[in-house]
């Protein structure tokens, strides 16, 4: 597939990172420097060109694509490269990123034409919303309209022992859920009935989302299991954007902002939440509002060391389950470093999104675990797959593991006996390295 | 502001256009005075002396016509600056037209200025406070005159409180739900002329309908009192909720059905014209049960009513119907500060008269023509004051107001704060005045009774309690009583800050 991407920041070469093996890409950028970084790393066209000047986008063969992605950090350069690129070419998918969730309304109502939009603050929320929904987990997804959860979790010492230190065979796991992953010392393996889970594994969870949620208890059984009450630090656009998800997932909500005008207007927007004039940093504070009752604090602040910082704050006062908004990629392995339970860095969520629009067409969802290594892809399997008929306990293991399918809109979690059928949709968890055959498979 | 600053007398810098507003109020005296030519027909029909409406109607015009040349040539932008003291002179003038064919042919009730100008601010203010005693003695026409004086009271006041004051800031324009571009008071922009019209066709067709109810009880036999001319004349009392009435008794004159009806009209001409107007006019009946005032305003006048029923009961004063009845009727009178009657509550046990007194201050809603401090201001008065109990436990916590949904901003809830202050205030110097002067002069005015004819006047309502209890009059009280409370009619009426503002030294000087 032929990729025209322009903007080369931090979404862009998460972009680039992700496709630059299986497609051809062409990469667009004012800025010589962040070319030539991208350049460097990836085979890669690069161009230098503005992507709101129509002759820089035919000069660059824009017209050629397949997919225009419109990456870069400005709202009004993306939507004037999506308005372009869809001049140039009607065959081309279009997708655009943008910051303000405005946009996102608009393209919903059919306002604008592109093919989808993107937004950061969205995607992020979303991300957020999910992972509160299941706390114990460090990151988690749902497919086939939210019939199907994945779930990465982290076990400790705190995991009950109904599935820690027990051959999974023999180990009580929920119904409708199987161990896709276990990571042990950095190593992935897809477990057999023989291996067993143990403290300090990373695993990967994939069951409906009732099974989610009890794995997350098994894993983290004193309370915290169900969040009641998140305290979100930061009213901004993306502390807004998740406050909006939070509250529609009926949780209850308490922000914290620094600026008096945008807590006035977070607290006009979200009536339901409880919304502080404070940094949120002053003891006497945490300890009047009792800040420390809630279970879950997410730190939606701009500056990743405030959010560092804070999270730590609200650790000492009490807040057991941390989730912080890493602005710049690296931040993600600092705030692991602090004890802060879960990242989210924006733009890789953001980039990871977009990158779902570059697979096959029957490949419909992609969700990215653990910095990109692993996939799990939502594939309609081909009437000519030589795997229709057999039956699951007879399926070739080679590095993918087949965690659900979809068969007449309805989730199923596939037991030995059950037979795999053309057109099933199939929820897999693989390696990255092994998508593209894997997808031929099927 | 420079060319809105005149130099008078001895140099003093004033800071508001009196030439101005001075040529406003003439303009709007001008055609005040035609309003005479209703009364003087009433006259020709009932074949009495025509010549105290067309008098008076000529003074006023003549008038008007005189101060807009004397002021002719001045500037014609009367701002907001120049508001305050138009509405305030509006309302005073207009008072004085009223009370010129009482002085004419008012006889020994009236005939006095004093009196005759009571009657006239009584009237245009839409209290009800009567100094009449023998009703028998009034001729038609005058009778009708007292009507209608409050009927065109609640026209003025549609305006006022869909165009002047919000541009005043007072009451706020989020209350009113109308967008009022520009601070031109004389230049009422097209919007807003087109919607004083609506809500003025609102208000005719209202009256027209209740007239034609109440005549048709008569013309059915069911209430043989119930005339044609009683029926407009009722009618025209109870849109503005104004309360005058041509008989003594006030509505107990009249028959159960009569004042059903009334009690309906009663409510509807307490509610906000504006949402009226959607849900009536516009058959948008949803929007009654979205506007949080008028739920909160339908609740109250039921609470109320419930209450009232229950004392009357309990205390054994009436039973039945006639108990409901006698409660609804009066809780709702009080609530949208009309101040009909249909019982002599005057000299009722004390926990019955502290209950009445408490609706005095509870009013009806903002945008309708009733007075006192109004539904709404109670209403963000208690969410204000929810605020700061939550705001003493947790000093950091932002909680914006809200009205319907939307919020409202901060200078709106201090006017409110204020406005309710002011309301207070005045209550209390106006009651103690009124006790002391009638301490001296002899009157037999309780406590109650002087705290009640404060609120009854400040709030437009009409009947206080003993002596100037439903069945009686203000006749009796003294001349500073009387002037005082015309003072609190006055100021009410305008509620209270355009008046107050006009006290303060920087509203005339620079």
């Amino acid at each position: 597939m032929k990729v025209f991407l322009i903007g080369a920041g931090q979404v862009g070469s998460t972009v680039v990172e992700t496709l630059n093996h299986d497609h051809e890409l062409t990469v667009l950028d004012t800025e010589p420097s962040r070319l030539a970084a991208i350049a460097d790393r990836y085979d890669v066209t690069t161009v230098e060109g503005d992507g709101t000047s129509r002759r820089d986008l035919q000069r660059a063969g824009v017209a050629d694509a397949d997919l225009v992605i419109a990456a870069s950090s400005r709202d009004e350069v993306n939507l004037v490269a999506g308005m372009f690129a869809r001049r140039e070419t009607r065959e081309a998918t279009t997708v655009i990123r943008t910051s303000n969730v405005e946009y996102v309304d608009l393209w919903r109502e059919g306002q604008l034409d592109v093919d989808f939009v993107v937004s950061s603050e969205l995607e992020t929320a979303n991300a957020i919303s999910r992972i509160i929904g299941v706390p114990a987990a460090r990151q988690t997804d749902v497919f086939a309209e939210g019939q199907v959860q994945i779930a990465e979790f982290d076990v400790d010492e705190r995991a009950s022992a109904d599935v820690v230190g027990v051959p999974l065979r023999d180990a009580s796991i929920p119904t409708d859920s199987k161990v896709a992953a276990v990571i042990h010392d950095g190593q992935m393996t897809l477990p057999r009935g023989t291996d067993e889970i143990r403290s300090g594994d990373r695993i990967v969870v994939i069951g409906s989302p009732e099974a989610a949620q009890a794995w997350g208890s098994l894993l983290l059984p004193e309370g915290a299991s169900t969040v009641r009450e998140v305290v979100i630090y930061g009213a901004g656009r993306v502390g807004s954007a998740i406050a909006r998800a939070l509250l529609e997932q009926g949780v209850g909500l308490r922000m914290i902002e620094a600026s008096e005008e945008r807590a006035r207007r977070a607290a006009e927007a979200f009536p339901k939440a409880r919304v502080y004039h404070a940094t949120g940093l002053e003891p006497e504070f945490l300890q009047r509002e009792r800040i420390g009752q809630a279970q879950a604090a997410v730190f939606a602040m701009r500056d990743d060391a405030k959010n560092q910082y804070a999270a730590s704050v609200a650790r000492v006062h009490g807040i057991p389950y941390t989730i912080a908004i890493a602005h710049e990629a690296i931040s993600v392995p600092a705030f692991e470093q602090a004890g802060i339970d879960v990242s989210v860095n924006p733009r890789g969520v953001t980039a990871e999104e977009i990158v779902r629009f570059a697979h096959d067409p029957r490949t419909k969802q992609v969700a990215m675990l653990d910095q990109n290594r692993y996939e799990v892809l939502d594939v309609t399997t081909r009437p000519s797959s030589r795997h229709i008929g057999t039956a699951f306990r007879d399926m070739p293991v080679h590095g993918a593991l087949i965690g659900a399918i979809v068969r007449e809109g309805k989730a199923i979690f596939p037991h030995g006996d059950d037979v795999l059928q053309a057109g099933d949709r199939v929820i897999l968890f693989t390696e990255a390295a092994n998508v593209p055959w894997v997808v031929e498979a099927l | 502001m420079n060319q809105a600053v005149a130099r008078i007398g001895r140099s003093r810098r004033i800071a508001i256009d009196l030439p101005a507003a001075f040529n406003l109020v003439g303009t709007l005296a001008k055609y005040l005075g035609l309003a005479a030519l209703f009364p003087t027909a009433v006259a020709l029909w009932y074949s009495e002396p025509v010549w105290p409406f067309l008098a008076a109607g000529a003074i006023t015009s003549g008038f008007g016509l005189a101060l807009e040349r004397v002021t002719a040539g001045a500037s014609t932008r009367v701002g907001a600056r120049e508001g305050f003291l138009v509405v305030s002179l509006v309302w005073l003038l207009a008072a004085a037209f009223a009370a010129l064919p009482y002085l004419f042919a008012g006889g020994a009730q009236l005939g006095h200025p004093l009196d005759a100008y009571f009657e006239g601010m009584s009237g245009f203010t839409t209290t009800g406070s009567t100094v009449v005693t023998d009703y028998g003695a009034l001729s038609h026409s005058i009778d009708m005159w007292r009507q209608f004086t409050q009927w065109l009271g609640g026209m003025g006041i549609i305006v006022l409180a869909i165009a002047v004051l919000p541009r005043l800031r007072i009451g706020g324009r989020q209350l009113m739900e109308s967008e009022l571009p520009g601070p031109e008071l004389s230049q009422f922009s097209e919007r807003i002329r087109s919607t004083a019209r609506m809500l003025w066709l609102l208000y005719v067709a209202l009256t027209a309908l209740e007239a034609l109810a109440l005549a048709s009880l008569g013309w059915l036999g069911v209430d043989d009192r119930m005339t044609p001319y009683e029926a407009l004349a009722h009618a025209f009392t109870t849109m503005p909720t104004g309360g005058f009435s041509t008989q003594a008794g006030s509505l107990a004159s009249f028959s159960a059905a009569a004042q059903w009806i009334v009690v309906v009209f009663m409510l509807l001409a307490g509610a906000n014209f504006a949402l009226l107007f959607r849900g009536l006019a516009r058959r948008r009946p949803r929007a009654f049960l979205q506007d949080e005032e008028f739920r909160v305003y339908l609740a109250l006048a039921a609470l109320a009513a419930i209450v009232l029923t229950t004392e009357l009961w309990s205390y054994g004063l009436v039973h039945g119907e006639a108990a409901i009845r006698a409660g609804v009727f009066q809780a709702v009178s009080l609530v949208t500060t009309t101040g009909y009657t249909t019982v002599d509550f005057g000299f009722w046990p004390v926990l019955v008269l502290l209950s009445l007194f408490a609706l005095m201050f509870v009013g009806a809603s903002a945008g309708s023509t009733g007075g006192s401090i109004k539904v709404v201001r109670h209403l963000l008065l208690a969410k204000i004051l929810r605020r700061e109990l939550d705001q003493t436990v947790s000093p950091n916590v932002v909680m914006p107001v809200r009205l319907n949904g939307a919020s409202v901003d901060e200078p709106a809830l201090r006017a409110i704060s204020s406005f309710v202050l002011l309301y207070v205030g005045a209550w209390a110097v106006g009651a103690a005045i009124i006790a002391i002067d009638s301490a001296i002069s002899g009157v037999g005015l309780g406590t109650l009774d002087s705290l009640a004819a404060s609120a009854t006047a400040l709030g437009n309502i009409g009947p206080g309690f003993g002596i100037t209890g439903p069945m009686g009059s203000f006749a009796s009280l003294g001349d500073v009583s009387k002037l005082t409370l015309i003072g609190l009619m006055w100021i009410g009426r305008l509620e209270i800050v355009p008046v107050a503002v006009l006290l303060t030294r920087h509203y005339w000087r620079l």
